[in-house]
């Protein structure tokens, strides 16, 4: 096998960037290879990406150093369209990439540019549209598809090029465990073609069957190597601003031998060196224990249909809320979620059912009213932001509601506070990064100190680090005493944060309750399309009352502790 | 949530090409234009409320009544007060009120809501990339006519985009509910600078996506769905253009279906 793809010193500098967002990349990738490529927000990841197909230097323009040969051709002196007959890039954000009217003219887009003829593109449709299991679905239209539905079809129209290389730039992003899932299988089929595999992404779980995996870090490449040596590098992966995969962590904390990514691979090990004997979980709290009688936000009789649509997005939902809770509501998408979180802010009004905000109807609320006491932070901060400093955009709630500058002024700092931007005042929110960005939605949201405060999907999109400092934040804030609901598709922030969880499906809540009891039905979570992570499923079976690698050990150390007394 | 204006209906309207629905759509658009007497006008809507009916289009048509509903009610209430007429029904001081000019701001109101049905039959009808389609075979360059469609295409996704921006503003305190036209007016900025960012990032997007599927304005392309001129695509553009003929005979050779006959 050849080389397929050859990086020859390569540094780019985006035009009117600061710091180059890549340094000196060397590497090589075989014919017919799966190279992973994990790092940061703003590692080069994308950049690497964008090399490939000339996307880089030729749309984005900057200081180009170095080549990329692909094949033994350097692709900056080739057009962008030329090289698509030979890579094919598949984009986070699949939105952008589907603009036809129908799944079978998506596919035949890229055959229609390169002038193949009527028959060819015929059987491509046709071959791929299977290949990613969407035959059914060949005159549906795009925007009514699923979200892995639609990454699947982004996937198809590239492969309908049939490139030697697929690239894909977080392919798994802004998807469901389900969407996840049927992606990384696509993926896994892909490489059985012989095409050269690149996926770039900041979370672990798709990287174990990778041939190679690369660490990025500010524009370098930091190590590569098969997944075995890179993933279980726990201080390489944590510098990269990569969460390490929380098994190994554990193993790790315990000093236990081997190196274990998958849960099979873990009970294995403890089976083989006898660690500890599984065991189940005694006394698991079934109710939920509530801090007061007085529900902050009681729903009754629940009950929505959108406009234009006959199916009920919301059957039936009766739930308390109760001050200083912090919720995450789980699901598939299309499962309800943000139409019911929706209700809780009178963004949409109730088809049928009532809900009260402090015992009063939030019929009888006026509008700002409402916005004083539930804050609701979107998904994109970027569908919120517009004003030209920071101070502006935190303060801009304050000043609808009628507040002194004095006052202004305090709150804005306080909620800049809280979020870790002391110092920011005078930016351009447009300017930040998209964690920071995410933050000063947050921020504008705090500064009116909200009793409940609602976030949908507030780490999607963000790498670990900031992940953790968005979680992290929301328990301080948490703590300060305000209630805090959450969206979220990432298990393991559900379980590390949450106390109580919310799981919805075809518009019903079918479970809601504390933490641990919800995760310790696994065969309840699947049903509803929610894998659990290894390490739940680990917890589970060793039968610890904490779901997180750090708090594990502690409650493991006690158990063996207590095993040795008895011998 | 759909809100894409194209039905995928499958009536005979749907199956013409797309060149005989631009040009017929062309040529309704003329006929709209032969009449400016309401009656006229209205026999003529009636007409071609029944095409979009018989192309399945009502529901569209439904879907924007409060458009077309406006469209009517300015043009016929601004219409007269900038026309004289023979017959004088009211004089006001300087606002003088005709029986034509009312009638004829009447015939103007029917003849603007009825050029919006027209095109939203041709839009609910045909798919952007059989406008597209249609549009290079009559001999618009590529990118002209790729333009047109990605513009039509983007329509509903910035609207989609706008919705949440109203959404997420209005949970941080904006009322757009109160306040006199200009106090609304002064709210429009918090919602136009973040679609503005949105726009540049998808279209951004956009071009690397189409540039990363071979797009290239400047080169030939095959057409998967290559638009076909059948014998009934003929037969109707003929009924229309002899159609047409026959009312542009009634408005000049007979002087028929003008209120004010000086005018368009």
């Amino acid at each position: 096998m050849g080389i397929s793809i050859y990086f020859d010193d390569l540094s780019f500098t985006y035009s009117r960037a600061k710091n180059p967002a890549l340094r000196n990349i060397n590497a090589e990738i075989e014919e017919g290879k799966f190279v992973f490529i994990m790092g940061h927000e703003g590692a080069g990841k994308s950049t690497i990406c964008y090399s490939l197909n000339g996307i880089v230097p030729r749309m984005f323009r900057g200081n180009y150093l170095g080549r990329v040969l692909i094949d033994g051709e350097e692709v900056s002196k080739k057009k962008i369209p030329e090289m698509s007959k030979i890579v094919g890039l598949v984009l986070q954000d699949f939105e952008a990439q589907l603009f036809s009217t129908n799944v079978e003219l998506e596919m035949a887009f890229g055959p229609e540019n390169h002038c193949l003829p009527r028959s060819e593109i015929e059987r491509r449709i046709h071959n791929y549209l299977n290949f990613v299991g969407l035959a059914n679905f060949r005159h549906r239209e795009p925007s009514s598809l699923s979200g892995g539905q639609k990454q699947r079809l982004a996937i198809g129209s590239i492969l309908a090029l049939e490139p030697k290389i697929l690239a894909m730039d977080e392919p798994t992003t802004d998807l469901d465990p389900k969407g996840r899932m049927e992606i990384l299988s696509v993926a896994d089929i892909i490489r059985q073609q012989k095409k050269t595999l690149l996926i770039v992404d900041h979370e672990s779980e798709g990287a174990i069957d990778a041939d190679e995996v690369w660490l990025m870090k500010e524009g370098q490449l930091v190590a590569k190597g098969p997944p075995d040596n890179i993933l279980t590098d726990l201080e390489k992966m944590e510098l990269c601003g990569i969460r390490p995969p929380s098994i190994l962590k554990l193993f790790r904390l315990m000093n236990w031998p081997g190196s274990p990514l998958t849960f099979e691979q873990a009970i294995s090990l403890i089976n083989k060196h006898d660690l500890l004997k599984p065991e189940r979980l005694k006394a698991l709290p079934e109710i939920y224990t509530k801090s007061s009688t007085f529900p902050l936000l009681r729903v009754e009789g629940l009950k929505y249909i959108y406009p234009f649509h006959q199916v009920e997005a919301l059957r039936d939902i009766n739930l308390s809320i109760y001050e200083g809770e912090f919720i995450a509501v789980l699901g598939q998408n299309g499962s309800g979620k943000t139409t019911l979180v929706k209700h809780f802010n009178s963004l949409l009004k109730p088809t049928a059912g009532e809900i009260f905000l402090q015992g009063k109807s939030l019929k009888d609320l006026p509008r700002r009213e409402i916005a004083r006491l539930v804050g609701y932070v979107f998904q994109n901060p970027d569908h919120q932001l517009f004003a030209r400093t920071v101070r502006e955009e935190v303060g801009f709630a304050l000043k609808m509601f009628g507040e002194s500058p004095k006052k202004i002024e305090d709150c804005v700092a306080e909620a800049l506070e809280v979020v870790g931007l002391i110092g920011y005042e005078d930016k351009v929110p447009f300017a930040l990064t998209k964690g920071e960005r995410q933050r000063i939605a947050v921020a504008s949201v705090l500064a009116t100190k909200p009793l409940l405060i609602i976030l949908d999907e507030p780490t999607t999109g963000l790498d670990f680090l900031h992940q953790r400092n968005m979680m992290e934040m929301l328990k301080r804030l948490n703590r300060m005493g305000h209630t805090i609901i959450i969206i979220t598709h990432s298990l393991w922030v559900a379980a590390e944060y949450a106390d109580r969880i919310i799981v919805m499906k075809d518009g019903e809540i079918i479970m809601d309750g504390p933490t641990r009891a919800i995760f310790y039905n696994e065969e309840k979570l699947m049903g509803a399309s929610l894998i659990p992570p290894p390490i739940i499923r680990l917890s589970n079976w060793l039968g610890t009352k904490s779901l997180k690698a750090e708090d594990m050990v502690k409650e493991l150390k006690e158990k063996l502790f207590i095993n040795k007394e008895i011998l | 949530m759909n809100i894409f204006l194209y039905l995928d209906k499958n009536t005979w309207i749907h199956r013409l090409d797309p060149r005989t629905k631009i040009i017929g759509t062309i040529i309704l658009f003329i006929a709209c234009l032969c009449f400016n007497h309401p009656l006229y006008m209205g026999c003529l809507t009636i007409g071609i409320i029944f095409i979009g009916i018989s192309s399945k289009s009502e529901k569209n048509i439904w879907r924007l009544r409060f458009l077309i509903l406006l469209l009517f009610l300015f043009s016929t209430v601004l219409w007269p007060f900038f026309l004289n007429g023979k017959t004088p029904l009211l004089i006001f001081g300087l606002l003088k009120l005709s029986k034509e000019s009312l009638l004829y701001g009447l015939a103007m109101g029917i003849r603007l809501s009825t050029f919006v049905i027209i095109g939203l039959i041709l839009l609910s009808t045909t798919r952007n990339e059989d406008l597209t389609n249609g549009l290079i075979r009559m001999g618009l360059p590529y990118p002209i006519a790729f333009a047109i469609s990605t513009a039509l295409r983007l329509v509903p996704t910035f609207a989609g985009a706008g919705a949440i921006i109203i959404q997420a503003q209005i949970s941080r305190g904006l009322d757009l509910e109160s306040g006199n036209i200009f106090r609304r007016a002064s709210k429009f900025i918090q919602q136009a600078i973040p679609l503005f960012i949105y726009a540049i990032r998808y279209t951004n997007l956009l071009a690397i996506a189409l540039e990363s599927k071979g797009f290239d304005p400047g080169s030939k392309r095959t057409l998967y769905y290559e638009p076909h001129m059948k014998r009934i695509d003929f037969i109707i553009l003929t009924i229309l253009t002899l159609f047409l003929g026959f009312l542009i005979y009634l408005r000049i050779g007979l002087g028929l279906g003008a209120i004010i006959p000086e005018r368009l």
